[in-house]
């Protein structure tokens, strides 16, 4: 994935505008494991949210796989999601009247997987991230830490190229925390897929293997 | 896709079950209800109708021409068999009735009132509207001598006539000289309808045609149709055949019958109205509140790559199940309601003296029509669609990341 000047301006020309990211050119590999940290503020969750075209850029443009995909109409960027991209939200946002079983087969299904691979699938993740007991539950039957491993469970199922995390450790206690960590290295590691954090938190920090810090909508460390 | 839509439809409706099974109760209250209104109201409508074509007019009924302004013995249908031969001849007549009426006036020792006298064949009568089944009291007979009549309630009850009670009946022959007969009453009628229970006598037509000095003659031949379609077709040839005569349906006879009948489809479709805007309203409310209070969700969903369509689909079907259950609920509950309105019937006897006033029955059946349950579905059907027209707009609206940042619509 290639961004190229990227800026992000809120509330353009009225006494309240925010410039939220400023001129941001980054490059990610296959298979990185990438941290977009900084202060509160700083920009983070806006570039990533632009890299899962949830929210346009005020201007630049976004490459997916060669492709530019900043001038993509809602129906085809919401397709591209479906396809290519996971999401691990902080608050897990699961869908309330599904199973845990349902929630994490619920991707798999809108893409029209065969129903023996997405149960074989959802078995396998439900194995990797510890949560087969509670795969006919409601996610109020759960715990939060539980939760959010069914949203890792989610957002890998249907093996996305690129999976974005914003703030996935915030409501999660340091046990929760380092599991959660382990399991999106391991997928990275076993499935080869990209995954960007949004995060300040240390842990996340130090468990990842690039980490590009943003202040005032820059870019000013990338290591 | 269209299967997920559906299971999480089916599943939301379900999250706050007291509000649903609300919007149902009121949807099928509110549809049994009319659908019970709707078959009783026709029920009265058609035993009206049915009872006047029975009692008088059948489906089509033959005059000589003015007689119907002129009420006069000249203008009366001479040579019967002429008709009756032709009658035989026409597949579509299922029976037929002649009748032989004078106006007079009728008189007990006490009172006098002007009433119709009418000259009938009892067999026919029976066979043409089972008039024996309007009999309240006595018989339904001419005595042993054929020389014994039958009157209307409401002119017995004016008159204060009881079984056996002696009349006086006067009135003008065909030569335009004035003429009385006297009887016995063996029976008292009460068919509702007004013309016939206010002011007519039955006597066999012997006596009547010796009375009015008249041979082959009738004042009113009236037909039974086999099948309604039919009514148009035969009425139009009979007055090809019978160009002197004047050949009338029941409805031109009776104007304000049909009258009624408009005003009960008008008060029917309103009625309709009321239900499509009470489905709409409680469909609309409670899918309103259940989208708004599902937004960060449906963000949720389009966030991570489902389709508009899929969301729009699901709301809609989260409606038509609402609906279709609401209309499901309230067409058992009519359906009861009319089955036990159609052979029970209700007892309205507090109401008497005002429905007799109209020729309306005190015991009241519905009628049952599928159409009741078809208008009722497409009411329901497109008061589902309307309800959920603004919720889909507000969808249609949010950003899904503004909301899964915790911004309101």
């Amino acid at each position: 994935m290639k961004l190229s000047h990227i800026c992000k301006t809120f509330y353009p020309d009225s006494p309240k505008e925010i410039k939220a990211l400023k001129d941001i050119n980054l490059i990610f590999e296959k298979g990185e494991f990438t941290t977009l940290s900084g202060e509160s503020g700083s920009g983070k969750t806006t570039l990533l949210n632009i890299i899962g075209g949830l929210d346009a850029a005020t201007s630049g443009k976004i490459f997916f796989e060669g492709e530019e995909i900043s001038a993509y109409s809602e129906e085809k960027m919401a397709k591209l999601r479906l396809n290519h991209i996971g999401f691990i939200f902080q608050a897990y946002n699961l869908i309330q009247v599904l199973t845990v079983r349902e929630n994490i087969g619920f991707i798999m299904r809108l893409l029209k997987l065969d129903e023996v691979a997405i149960n074989a699938r959802i078995l396998e993740l439900v194995s990797i991230l510890q949560i087969e007991d509670i795969l006919d539950k409601l996610p109020g039957e759960i715990s939060g830490g539980q939760q959010q491993r069914v949203a890792v469970a989610r957002a890998v199922a249907s093996r996305p190229k690129l999976i974005l995390a914003d703030e996935p450790t915030a409501n999660l206690d340091s046990k929760n925390s380092e599991r959660l960590m382990q399991m999106l290295r391991t997928l990275n590691e076993k499935e080869h897929v990209t995954v960007i954090f949004a995060s300040h938190d240390r842990y996340v920090l130090e468990q990842s293997k690039r980490v590009i810090v943003l202040s005032d909508g820059a870019v000013i460390e990338d290591h | 896709m269209y299967k997920i839509a559906k299971h999480l439809a089916w599943l939301s409706i379900w999250r706050r079950k007291t509000r649903s099974l609300m919007v149902i109760m009121m949807i099928a209250l509110s549809l049994g209800g009319l659908l019970g209104l709707q078959g009783l109201y026709d029920g009265m409508i058609s035993h009206l109708i049915n009872t006047t074509i029975r009692s008088d007019s059948g489906e089509i009924s033959v005059y000589a021409k003015e007689y119907r302004l002129q009420k006069s013995l000249d203008y009366r249908l001479s040579s019967i068999s002429n008709y009756e031969e032709v009658f035989s001849k026409i597949e579509g007549l299922e029976t037929y009735s002649i009748r032989l009426e004078q106006e007079g006036l009728i008189a007990t020792a006490h009172k006098s009132f002007g009433a119709i006298l009418k000259g009938i064949y009892l067999e026919n009568e029976q066979n043409f509207g089972q008039l024996s089944t309007f009999i309240t009291q006595g018989d339904y007979s001419f005595g042993k001598e054929n020389t014994a009549a039958l009157i209307g309630s409401e002119l017995a009850k004016k008159l204060t006539l009881s079984i056996g009670s002696r009349v006086i009946f006067t009135a003008q022959d065909a030569s335009g000289e004035i003429n009385s007969i006297s009887f016995r009453i063996t029976g008292i009628l009460k068919t509702g309808n007004p013309s016939i229970d206010d002011s007519s006598v039955f006597v066999s037509m012997k006596q009547m045609s010796k009375f009015l000095n008249l041979q082959q003659s009738a004042t009113q031949i009236a037909l039974r149709v086999k099948e309604s379609k039919q009514i148009r077709i035969i009425q139009k040839e009979l007055q090809t055949l019978f160009p002197e005569a004047d050949i009338l349906r029941w409805d031109e006879l009776y104007p304000l019958l049909i009258q009624m009948q408009d005003l009960i489809h008008i008060f029917n479709l309103a009625s309709y109205a009321i239900v499509f805007i009470v489905a709409a309203l409680g469909i609309f409310g409670v899918m309103l509140v259940s989208v708004l209070e599902r937004m960060r969700e449906f963000s949720i969903m389009l966030a991570i790559g489902t389709p508009y369509k899929m969301v729009r689909d699901q709301i809609l079907l989260e409606a038509s199940f609402l609906g279709c259950i609401g209309y499901m609920s309230g067409a058992f509950f009519g359906w009861l309601l009319l089955w036990y309105m159609s052979t029970s019937g209700i007892d309205m006897r507090s109401f008497e003296a005002g429905l007799e006033l109209y020729g309306y029955s005190v015991v009241m059946y519905a009628n049952i029509h599928l159409y009741y349950f078809v208008q009722a579905f497409f009411a329901v059907f497109f008061a589902t669609l309307l309800s959920v027209i603004w919720p889909l707009l507000k969808l249609k609206k949010i950003k899904p990341i503004q909301m899964i940042q915790g911004k309101t619509v």
